[in-house]
């Protein structure tokens, strides 16, 4: 056991005019998360923090928070891999709606703009005769491992507050939103390319990315945005001298 | 302007991405003699004379490709896009994603023109 | 121990029910040393376009005759030069080892039918390529060869 100073950002809008940092004195068990740290101070010293978690594994992506400046998942990181003293504070380049919470809407907003599903010209049928006579898409091994590593993301926002065009623009896409748009833009059964591409051609733009890559060195799931990001610019180039040889039929 | 960006990304992010990686092969051997070297006196001055850079900057390969002219073209106009490119990342990353619009598009007008200027001196040889 | 990000970062797309306090970036983020490599390596950016237009000097004056080309070459000789080229070699190699581990990452999966070489074998491919580019011409200008 021991004693760490666990220094947290706290705001309250009906009584803060802006954030402000309130020190706690967390008696730390060995093998504590952050994460538990937190939850002590909830539960035994100050009621009133709030901050969000839930499964304790690393797969929800609740728990984001800065620790000592890092974006982590608190459930995740050691507090043995920390001094006595630690500051804890809501997730970077997000507006804060209380202590540790952040509003996540306008990742929502991104998230959604990229059209995170499965595009087809037309939906196959339960009954119609394919492939397999199920009326079900198949996919080789090759082709799930074109996609796989980006499908992974559990949306913590670790890299968003990592991202230093994030911090500065506002319009950018973000590295989970077009990993995961290039996660169905190199899906097989997906047919929407081109429009994603559109999409990241548009003011959100890929190339907004300056290759910083602290998005791949920050994410706990080894999703490595910062690939998907580089690997959807050079698609989105790819659209665009097509676009420009071959005019689009019907659009 | 940020819309006349945003359209011609892919041109840019191109020509940028040639900078570094055709741009900083050719600028390492250009730097390291040229500029080290041969001022140094550790390769003999001669190297550079007159007739025989002059050659080399107008020397073809199998009499049809004009290779000197193409590299020294490459030499001198993809480090300013990649130049261009990474000075307006590094102004934004100063907080100045507002400004971006107009200073990137000062800056690759600054790239453009040195390529002309670029490819006007090469075509002079 | 925070700094203002812009202050229209991941902005909700209408106001939500209650205030919020404006998104902020801490303030050791500018001491991190992976972000001050990253900063540096957009900071060469200016070397680039330096020492592309002193490319642009010395061709002008290979074009204007043998007196300009002469002086030219002599004017390199002034410690200012040696030293900014000495600038511009550190940064041009910076740039390259950096570049070349990230290059690798970012090609697609496969480019119609074609499909890119593993990993390890781009990033290798690539310094092989730079260093024979590197003595390959060095050794031209520096009339080790022809």
């Amino acid at each position: 056991m021991s004693e760490k100073t666990i220094v947290i950002t706290r705001f309250d809008p009906d009584r803060d005019e802006k954030p402000r940092k309130q020190e706690y004195t967390v008696p730390c068990e060995p093998n504590w998360k952050v994460l538990d740290a937190v939850n002590f101070i909830k539960d035994e010293i100050d009621a009133t923090v709030s901050h969000r978690w839930s499964c304790r594994m690393a797969v929800c992506g609740s728990c984001g928070m800065m620790v000592n400046g890092q974006p982590k998942l608190t459930c995740k990181t050691s507090l043995d891999d920390y001094g006595d003293h630690i500051e804890i504070e809501p997730l970077a380049n997000f507006p804060i709606v209380r202590d540790l919470v952040v509003d996540l809407d306008g990742f929502m907003d991104k998230f959604e703009a990229v059209k995170p599903w499965i595009i087809r010209a037309k939906e196959q049928a339960a009954d119609v005769e394919d492939l397999n006579g199920k009326g079900t898409y198949s996919q080789t091994t090759e082709q799930l491992s074109a996609f796989k590593q980006f499908s992974m993301c559990i949306n913590c926002m670790l890299c968003y507050s990592a991202c230093p065009v994030v911090a500065n623009e506002p319009e950018f896409l973000g590295p989970a939103a077009i990993a995961l748009g290039h996660r169905y833009n190199m899906d097989s059964r997906d047919e929407g390319k081109e429009e994603r591409n559109e999409i990241f051609r548009g003011e959100g733009t890929v190339f907004s990315c300056s290759y910083a890559n602290e998005c791949s060195e920050v994410c706990p799931k080894n999703v490595d945005p910062a690939a998907a990001v580089n690997q959807a610019k050079f698609e989105a180039v790819i659209d665009w001298a097509k676009g420009l040889v071959l005019p689009r039929g019907g659009a | 302007m940020r819309a006349l960006l945003l359209k011609l990304e892919p041109v840019i992010w191109l020509l940028f991405g040639q900078g570094i990686l055709i741009g900083t092969m050719l600028l390492t051997p250009f730097i390291a003699v040229v500029g080290l070297l041969v001022p140094l006196g550790i390769v003999d001055a001669e190297a550079l004379s007159y007739d025989r850079a002059h050659a080399i900057a107008t020397a073809w390969l199998f009499g049809v490709i004009p290779i000197g002219q193409l590299l020294l073209a490459a030499l001198l106009v993809l480090p300013l896009w990649k130049g261009a490119h990474h000075v307006r990342s590094l102004l934004i990353d100063f907080g100045g994603g507002e400004r971006d619009g107009a200073v990137g598009s000062l800056l690759y007008a600054i790239a453009l023109i040195g390529s002309i200027l670029g490819v006007m001196a090469v075509l002079a040889l | 121990m925070a700094g203002p990000s812009h202050s229209e970062s991941m902005a909700p797309p209408k106001p939500g029910r209650t205030r919020t306090a404006p998104p902020q970036m801490p303030s050791s983020w500018w001491g991190e040393k992976r972000i001050r490599t990253y900063l540096l390596f957009d900071a060469t950016g200016i070397l680039y376009f330096l020492i592309g237009f002193q490319a642009i000097r010395l061709t002008n004056a290979l074009a204007a005759g043998p007196a300009a080309w002469k002086a030219a070459i002599e004017s390199l000789s002034s410690p200012l030069y040696i030293a900014f080229h000495l600038l511009c070699l550190v940064s041009v190699v910076f740039v390259a080892v950096r570049f070349f581990r990230l290059f690798p990452k970012a090609q697609p999966p496969s480019i119609g039918p074609l499909k890119p070489p593993p990993r390890p074998v781009i990033h290798g491919m690539l310094y092989v390529v730079w260093i024979g580019i590197t003595f390959g011409l060095g050794g031209i200008l520096a009339g080790v060869f022809f």
